[in-house]
């Protein structure tokens, strides 16, 4: 059994996708039984319909809503949470990483349908390609961006870096929507129809009357989300890069001392957490279908609450943190309204997440799975 | 280059020279802009006079002769021939209350706000909420107005309501402070920028299950608190008739009204920032800055002192918010979006952190350059687009230059730019801030 | 009855017993140090003092009152003020400013006297101001009251530091190797500034010191930490000569070797 657990096998595939899956039914379980607590305890509130059973009809649907949006919270916070852990920086501007990497793939997605040939081609193929070329430039453009605006200010006082992130979180938006105006005349990017994605599957439950539908897409997102979480476990656990990543992260001057390069660790950093950000984009703009150069914005401010949430700096974290957070905001979308009779609605679903966000650093900064850290005097 | 520079500030700041020069822009500015009013250029000469007279070094007293001369004479009277520049004038003037109120909070105690504006918005809305009919409007729907309904209040509550948005601001500032200031530095960004989109959203969607804030549509019309009587007004209309050549009128004399709240409430704040800078308080809270644990072993007590910071900033934010709100007479919820928090911190930043005289140049200077640079590139673009000018040597027609490259919609491009130059390059802003010296008993000797 | 009693303190971090059971008392108007090798749970122990820490275990009497549970600014309010190992000026203020941040909790002026410039705050800032010269001076520096305080030499910055928790007007005053980096000379002065303080000011100090020529030449009684307990007290002719000190400072061979010679 030792052996066993000691294998690549199990250490890098079967334990990983076995802590995802634990952690996705887990939540879901979890946050599906409060909601039914809750159905029961509001069903006074409500008169002309049983409150219980119209929130067990359309849980499952909120469940898989939940986990998609999720794994993209999810993918986003690990480039968070990677640079925090690194550099004690919030990385502000990942949001328009992630929201360059949407848009790069989109434009490809065009491009193909421009040339005419996207109806011909592999639909999965069309995917990989958006992918890979968002992971290009997004993982280049979060280089450059550290390379640029944050290596000057190495050892400034905190706020330096984080307001000049804040600034090139802006210049970006901006510089984004100058190219694609000056080029394609209009700044909105619109995801081409093709494939059979928007198709649902059918997946029989026993004991209800009508199947399961599910959109092929979030199948895609999740699968494509678990694969890359799987692929980043790898690299920061299994590799020497990752080992010296983990190291400057513990202990920046000692690994220095160590003979590690610290200044290109950082940019691996930057490069691995901005590829996983291009990747979120491309399957955000699946899901989302229009995109703008200003889109980055609440999803990037979200995955950074789940990073907080699951504990900032563990990467583990940040995968629970996104499901979760995903989870209780595709709960709150869908329930809030049921629950107060239509007072309040999906519109606070954005600023749900600060509310989540506020409390955690309240009650258990530390987040989830992080540990508190003495503060050094 | 540099001592070049010095050398030419250092010659032209001793002797006459400086009296002289501040005269020739103040003569040249306002005699150019009363001749062309329309002309950008007269209005940048005249308006960089404040900034040279601070600059130079004369008789304090002198200065400050200039300076009233200036804002109470010159410039309303010059606004009423061109209403547009004393509209330029307000926005810097409520611009540089906020960057005042910001900066004690970012500059002096050294807490990132991403949220400020929310403050102001909960001073705008209080008085857009009693200012005008939405008391009686709570219980219909958003643009299914009854036509007839009264206002609420009468506009002379205005006055209150600016003390009222001080106190409204500041106890939000406290409400919000007190869970949230125990977190680290960098989160507190994060939280703040939360709060002040949960404000934002709180604004758009409260127009149910009762209609308090009219949802995205904004409130309107506010009332405007009543002009001088009119004994008052006919002697300023005789006054200014003959100066502005023709008898203004009470659109205009608003505008001038407004202005001059605006000019004291910036001289308020600015007296108040000071004072506190200039005290235990503003000790503390730099103590705070420079050092945390330093501090608390001083015994600073960190969170009372923060939540000071919060309050003292966010009130300056309140009485702004219930002036702008009486002179838009409207509020809608886009007008405190995450953009002009961040176009306040970037008045604070650029001008320099925690400097007083600093901040007020910062929010001058991007107001400038929003609303008269931006705006006036964008119209030169669009001239252009016209045109059947061509750039020459790669041959474009500026004919097919995109509808959408517009200026004047690219602010955030501005402040991204000038946040990370200013870090990289001039952290402590171009007028950064100084510590007072003392006249010591142990330097007499 | 002594002026500071700590009793059973202990702070953990972790798994890591930082302090362990820590009892040590202090009487008033002594001049007292702690010695201990590096990582002996020295700083700790006065982070643990001064609310830094939150202990797990233990008792913390001050004056006959319980520090157990206090924030910092709120130990500092009791009266005792401290300096740090590495030094914690305020770098953008003046070296004025510096010390008066110090009298923070001694300083009464409220918001309204703040705004309205009263004759009280007037008077108090006045006061203060004097006052926080005449604490340069008698720390040993002159003319520097406007300089900002990161722009001071190194010897002047650990002044300022004193200054800056004399200030506070305390009855205790916590040191944290205030002689480290300085050469001889320098050491002598601080030598003879805490002699000063002492005398003319009647503050009880206890000190964190490795440099053994400051330790001896002023302590009176000195304790000394190892893995974050105490392994021995005594008067500095005492711990000279015990021997877990030795060992705990050079290490048992060498402790063997010294008993050798003898």
């Amino acid at each position: 059994m030792k052996q066993f657990a000691a294998s690549p096998v199990y250490k890098f595939f079967l334990f990983p996708i076995g802590q995802i899956i634990m952690f996705a039914l887990g939540s879901s379980v979890g946050l599906s039984l409060i909601t039914v607590l809750l159905a029961y305890v509001f069903k006074f509130n409500v008169t002309n319909f049983d409150l219980v059973e119209r929130s067990l009809l359309i849980l499952p649907q909120v469940v898989i809503n939940g986990l998609t949006i999720g794994f993209v919270y999810s993918t986003i916070a690990l480039g968070y949470t990677m640079v925090y852990g690194v550099l004690e920086f919030i990385n502000f501007a990942h949001s328009e990483i992630f929201m360059v990497g949407g848009i790069v793939g989109v434009q490809l997605i065009a491009y193909f349908e421009h040339l005419g040939i996207l109806a011909t081609l592999n639909q999965y193929l069309v995917i990989a390609l958006a992918i890979i070329l968002a992971i290009i430039i997004s993982g280049s453009l979060a280089v450059t961006v550290e390379r640029v605006a944050y290596k000057p200010l190495r050892g400034a006082p905190k706020l330096v870096p984080l307001i000049s992130a804040i600034g090139m979180s802006f210049f970006l938006q901006d510089a984004v929507r100058l190219i694609l105006s000056l080029t394609t005349g209009e700044f909105n990017v619109i995801l081409p129809q093709f494939g059979t994605f928007d198709e649902f599957l059918l997946v029989a439950l026993p004991g209800m009357a009508d199947p399961l539908r599910i959109q092929i897409k979030s199948v895609i997102i999740v699968g494509i989300a678990v694969l890359m979480l799987v692929v980043l476990n790898f690299l920061v656990n299994g590799t020497k890069v990752g080992k010296a990543i983990r190291a400057v992260a513990q202990d920046r001057p000692s690994a220095s001392l160590m003979g590690i390069n610290v200044s290109q660790i950082i940019s691996i950093t930057f490069l691995v957490g901005g590829a996983l950000g291009g990747a979120a984009g491309v399957l955000f703009a699946l899901k989302a279908t229009k995109l703008d150069p200003f889109v980055g914005f609440f999803p990037g401010l979200k995955a950074f609450t789940s990073a907080v949430l699951g504990g900032i700096g563990n990467l583990t974290g940040a995968l629970l943190g996104g499901l979760v957070l995903g989870l209780l905001e595709s709960f709150a979308a869908s329930y809030l309204s049921i629950f107060t009779n239509g007072a309040f609605g999906a519109e606070y679903k954005d600023i749900f997440a600060f509310a989540i966000l506020i409390v955690v650093l309240i009650f258990r900064p530390s987040g989830l799975l992080g540990e508190t850290v003495g503060q050094k005097a | 280059m540099k001592t070049l520079f010095s050398d030419l500030y250092k010659k032209l700041n001793t002797g006459f020279w400086p009296i002289l020069i501040v005269f020739a822009f103040l003569v040249v500015g306002s005699i150019s802009v009363y001749l062309s009013p329309r002309s950008l250029s007269a209005f940048l000469i005249l308006i960089t006079t404040p900034l040279i007279l601070y600059f130079m070094k004369i008789n304090m007293k002198i200065k400050i002769f200039i300076g009233l001369l200036l804002i109470i004479v010159i410039l309303p009277v010059l606004g009423i021939r061109n209403i547009f520049y004393l509209e330029v004038i307000f926005q810097m003037a409520v611009f540089a209350a906020l960057a005042l109120g910001l900066n004690i909070v970012v500059g002096m105690a050294g807490l990132l706000d991403l949220g400020y504006v929310a403050f102001y918005a909960v001073g705008a809305y209080a008085w857009a909420i009693f200012g005008s009919k939405q008391m009686s409007l709570l219980h219909s729907i958003p643009g299914a107005a009854p036509a007839n309904a009264p206002f609420f209040l009468d506009p002379r509550w205005f006055w209150l309501f600016i003390f009222l948005g001080v106190g409204l601001a500041a106890f939000t500032g406290i409400l919000l402070g007190l869970p949230v200031l125990r977190v680290k530095g960098d989160y507190l960004a994060i939280v703040t920028l939360g709060f002040g989109e949960v404000v934002r959203v709180l604004a758009l969607n409260l127009d149910k299950p009762i209609n308090l804030t009219n949802g995205p549509q904004g409130i309107t019309p506010i009332q405007r608190p009543p002009l001088p009587p009119e004994a008052v007004m006919q002697v300023f209309r005789n006054l200014l008739t003959p100066l502005v050549g023709h008898p203004p009128t009470d659109a205009e004399f608003y505008n001038v009204f407004f202005y001059f709240l605006a000019l004291v409430i910036i001289a308020i704040a600015i007296l108040v920032a000071t004072r506190l800078e200039d005290s235990r308080i503003g000790r503390a809270w730099t103590a705070i800055r420079e050092d945390e644990t330093a501090a608390i072993a001083m015994g600073i007590p960190l969170v009372k002192m923060k939540l000071a910071a919060f309050a003292a900033g966010a009130s300056f934010a309140g009485a702004v918010g219930a002036l702008y709100a009486a002179n838009r007479t409207f509020v809608s919820p886009e007008t405190f979006s995450f953009l002009q928090s961040i176009g306040v911190l970037t008045m604070v930043i650029l001008g320099g952190l925690g400097s007083i005289p600093g901040v007020i140049f910062g929010a001058a200077a991007v107001v400038l350059l929003n609303i008269q640079v931006l705006q006036n590139f964008s119209l030169y673009l669009s001239e252009l687009r016209q045109s059947d000018a061509v750039i020459p040597i790669i041959n474009f027609a500026w004919k097919n230059l995109s509808n959408q490259l517009d200026p004047a919609k690219y602010q955030k491009l501005v402040f991204g730019i000038i946040l990370v130059l200013m870090m990289i390059f001039r952290p402590s802003g171009l007028i950064p801030a100084e510590r007072r010296k003392r006249e010591l008993v142990e330097d007499k000797e | 009855m002594s002026l500071l009693q700590t009793t059973n303190v202990v702070k953990r971090f972790g798994g890591l017993i930082a302090v362990n059971k820590m009892t040590f008392s202090l009487d008033e108007g002594r001049i007292v140090s702690i010695i201990g090798p590096n990582g002996a749970g020295k700083t700790t122990f006065f982070n643990s003092l001064t609310g830094i820490y939150k202990p797990e275990e233990g008792q913390i009497q001050f004056k006959n009152h319980s520090l157990i549970g206090l924030r910092p600014d709120q130990v500092a309010a009791t009266g005792i003020a401290r300096t740090f190992q590495n030094i914690r000026l305020f770098g953008s203020m003046t070296v004025i400013e510096n010390i008066m941040v110090g009298m923070h909790i001694r300083l009464k002026q409220n918001p309204i006297d703040i705004l309205f410039r009263t004759r009280h705050f007037n008077a108090e800032e006045l006061e203060a101001e004097q006052r926080a010269s005449e604490w340069m001076e008698y720390v040993g520096l002159k003319n520097v009251g406007n300089e900002l305080a990161r722009n001071l030499p190194y010897g002047g910055q650990r002044r300022i530091e004193i200054a800056r928790a004399l200030a506070a007007n305390p009855t205790l005053l916590l040191l944290d190797e205030p002689t480290a980096g300085m050469n001889p000379n320098e050491s002598e002065d601080a030598i003879k500034l805490f002699r000063r303080i002492r005398d003319d000011k009647g503050i009880t100090i206890l000190m964190i010191e490795h440099d053994m020529r400051v330790v001896m030449g002023i302590s009176e009684y000195i304790s000394v930490m190892d893995y974050g307990e105490k392994i021995a007290e005594g008067t500095p002719q005492e711990i000279r000569s015990n021997q877990r000190v030795i060992e705990a400072y050079l290490g048992r061979g060498a402790a063997v070797a010294h008993e050798q010679k003898h």
